[in-house]
């Protein structure tokens, strides 16, 4: 499966583009910005580059910050640049605000605010990421909430009595969640490592619990999750293995399915078994 | 009818008990068509001392049925609520002027409130009789929904009627609802939702807003006015297949579950299958692929039908295809950067119906082409309706964002719906207000 080409322009010089593009270019109550811009934007540049270079960031600062309690989704692009250069790829400086994935008391909405510089190096993934951002949790209450995850996680019995999270209906249960909240963190390490200036990915499901160990030094989770593939709409299953401690850097693994070829398909569409590869930061 | 509870002082029923006995006293004696109190007046006085109270008590003991206490004169600075007959009321009114009492009115007309009441339990009383507890705020399988599709026109079937427009690969049928009040091949309206399986929210608004036309019809009088020029047709399970499938085995799956000879994938992208610009980037050749375009242009049941039945019909005017996820509202060509010739139009319609949609759930929506907005898209059904001669043609991507994407929770499905229907809504009144 190709990654999703732009459209090409003639096939000769590349020019070095800079380009202002406004942020949130058609949100209509936004005063400050034009709306969308009257041509289209200039060919070489995917559609959505600034939000995807935002959801990246993200997802390498909630890596690194492992914090499952803590988790930050992108609020809003509000002011972006984007240049590519073919022989060196695709620079993105931006600045956006987040939320809180897991707003807990009503009115605790937090908006936070970041400053990311990301670089897609020759269309290859894994970005280049320097983000900062103000506005967040204070660490006490994040190693407060951590620790309470923490307990409620070791709480839960063993064999998990559970397929599907959310399931079909979207539905997570509340018991659940700090399952959830932890499987996003790992899956957030993976996103970030597959996006490219074309393709970025959103958690859909834990399809799978494989293991779910707790003891006193940590929690080591091993599951399958279903991410989605922007623009190619594919499904892609994902076996995370995680070792988690609050306070601690998140270790994580994993192996991704890669996509069917008509040669290899087998017709039925289920994930298969997957052995786990190479390290990844263990 | 004696007015049941004369006036007094002393406990008893206090006033909401009252006003409840009251009310369905009125709601029987009006089912059994005997009493109307159309213009009837509730109204408040504060008596300042125990000379204006007397006065309240002497107006009840002047002419016996002239007014009823709901609150009757106990004390100083307790409000006094009194309803007034229609007939009575500048009588009454002059002689409260006259002795200086200050009233306010507190209900201006009873008859309407027992009429909203009345209503509304003949509507509950319907749903549970007809809908066999029908949830809009839930999702539903193929088969609750084509049942309901039947209990639905049934019940409405002055307005409402169920067309097949053909099968599907597996031999289902594809239905879609029309609501018209009359003409012969009027202007039309097109919305599908469920062209991708995977997509419920989309099912879940069709059905809601399916209901919302016939609930609203009488009272939107922009509704009104659409539907005494133009019919609407829904086609909420566009592709069945896929949607069973997702119910059986595989809750993301979107494309159909067609097969070919001799490859092992199935399934095609019904929204890469249509003609216009059929084959290009924005699709895949790899029948393994979620973006497969299947093998020829109009090579799916699904798709044909429609392209059939609109083609068929000559009247379209208008055209929304609904998708999910992103929260865009978008035109044509997803094929092509290239804007299309009423794009100023089509743009500044966009920006209106993402007002709309804003206004009522403050959820934000972008905008714009849809390959300058989403991606490029080749084969998809709004370019082919753009140039088949449907100026406004629209595709949705409902909520979320990506936190939940496909797996919405159903608390949303209401919210979602109710905020597309305004969306739709503004759709349809440009398309009245500029015919061609």
């Amino acid at each position: 499966m190709q990654p999703r080409r732009p459209l090409p322009p003639t096939p000769l010089l590349w020019l070095l583009l800079s380009l202002a593009l406004p942020a949130a270019a058609v949100a209509p109550w936004d005063r400050e910005r034009t709306d969308v811009p009257a041509r289209p934007p200039a060919a070489g540049l995917p559609r959505g580059i600034l939000q995807l270079a935002a959801r990246a960031a993200l997802h390498f600062f909630n890596f690194r910050a492992s914090s499952p309690s803590a988790l930050r989704v992108l609020a809003a692009v509000q002011e972006g640049r984007a240049w590519v250069d073919p022989q060196e790829g695709c620079e993105v400086n931006l600045v956006f605000s987040t939320e809180r994935y897991n707003p807990e008391e009503e009115g605790e909405e937090s908006l936070g605010k970041c400053s990311a510089r990301v670089f897609f190096k020759n269309q290859k993934p894994r970005p280049a990421i320097n983000v900062t951002c103000m506005g967040l949790t204070e660490k006490i209450k994040r190693q407060e909430r951590d620790n309470l995850l923490y307990k409620q996680v070791k709480q839960l019995k063993n064999p998990l009595n559970v397929i599907s999270i959310p399931d079909s209906h979207g539905h997570i249960d509340p018991s659940l969640r700090p399952l959830w909240d932890l499987a996003f963190l790992g899956s957030s390490y993976v996103m970030w490592e597959k996006t490219t200036q074309f393709l970025n990915y959103y958690l859909v499901q834990i399809s799978r619990v494989k293991q779910l160990k707790t003891n006193d030094d940590g929690i080591d989770f091993d599951f399958t999750v279903l991410l989605h593939e922007f623009s190619t709409q594919e499904i892609i299953p994902c076996q995370i293995h995680l070792f988690w401690y609050p306070g601690k850097p998140l270790k994580v693994q994993y192996h991704c399915q890669e996509l069917q070829s008509p040669e290899e398909a087998s017709g039925i569409d289920e994930a298969s078994a997957m052995a786990p590869t190479e390290l990844s930061n263990f | 009818m004696q007015g049941p509870l004369r006036g007094g002082t002393g406990p008893g029923l206090s006033p909401v008990d009252r006003r409840t006995l009251l009310i369905c006293t009125f709601i029987l004696a009006v089912a059994w068509g005997q009493m109307n109190f159309t213009g009837d007046q509730v109204l408040r006085i504060l008596a300042k001392d125990e000379k204006q109270l007397s006065l309240l008590r002497d107006l009840e003991g002047l002419k016996p049925q002239k007014v009823d206490f709901w609150r009757g004169p106990a004390r100083p600075s307790l409000p006094v609520d009194m309803r007034v007959p229609f007939s009575e009321l500048r009588d009454v009114k002059a002689y409260l002027k006259s002795h200086g009492l200050a009233y306010s009115v507190m209900i201006k007309d009873i008859q309407v409130l027992l009429d909203e009441e009345r209503d509304a339990m003949a509507r509950s009383r319907r749903l549970e009789r007809s809908t066999s507890s029908f949830s809009y705020s839930s999702y539903h399988t193929l088969e609750e929904i084509y049942s309901w599709i039947d209990n639905f026109v049934a019940e409405h079937s002055n307005l409402v009627s169920k067309i097949n427009i053909g099968n599907s690969f597996e031999n289902r049928s594809i239905l879609v609802l029309k609501f018209s009040t009359g003409g012969s091949n009027r202007k039309a309206i097109w919305i599908d939702t469920g062209i991708h399986s995977r997509e419920w929210i989309t099912h879940a608004t069709g059905i809601w807003i399916s209901n919302k036309i016939v609930s609203a019809y009488g009272k939107d009088h922009l509704l009104k006015k659409i539907l005494n020029a133009m019919d609407i047709f829904i086609e909420i399970v566009t592709n069945p297949d896929g949607f069973a499938f997702t119910h059986s085995m595989n809750r993301l799956w979107r494309k159909n579950k067609s097969s070919q000879p001799g490859i092992a994938c199935i399934g095609v992208d019904l929204n890469r299958n249509w003609k216009t610009g059929f084959g290009g980037n924005g699709s895949n050749r790899n029948p393994c692929s979620e973006t497969y375009r299947g093998p020829a242009p109009q090579s799916e049941p699904e798709v044909a039908a429609i392209v059939e039945f609109i083609t068929g019909h000559g009247n379209f005017k208008a055209l929304i295809s609904i998708h999910s996820y992103s929260q865009m509202v978008m035109y044509p060509y997803g094929y092509s950067l290239e804007p299309v010739p009423n794009y100023e139009e089509l743009f500044n319609l966009a920006k209106d119906t993402v007002k709309a949609l804003h206004k009522v759930h403050g959820i934000q929506y972008t905008f714009g082409s849809i390959s300058a907005t989403l991606y490029a898209a080749s084969g998809i059904t709004v370019d082919w309706a753009y140039d088949s001669g449907i100026k406004y043609a629209f595709s949705f991507e409902l909520r979320d964002t990506g936190q939940y994407g496909f797996l919405l929770p159903a608390s949303q499905i209401v919210p979602t719906a109710q905020e597309t229907w305004m969306a739709i809504r503004t759709i349809m009144k440009h398309t009245l207000n500029h015919p061609y």
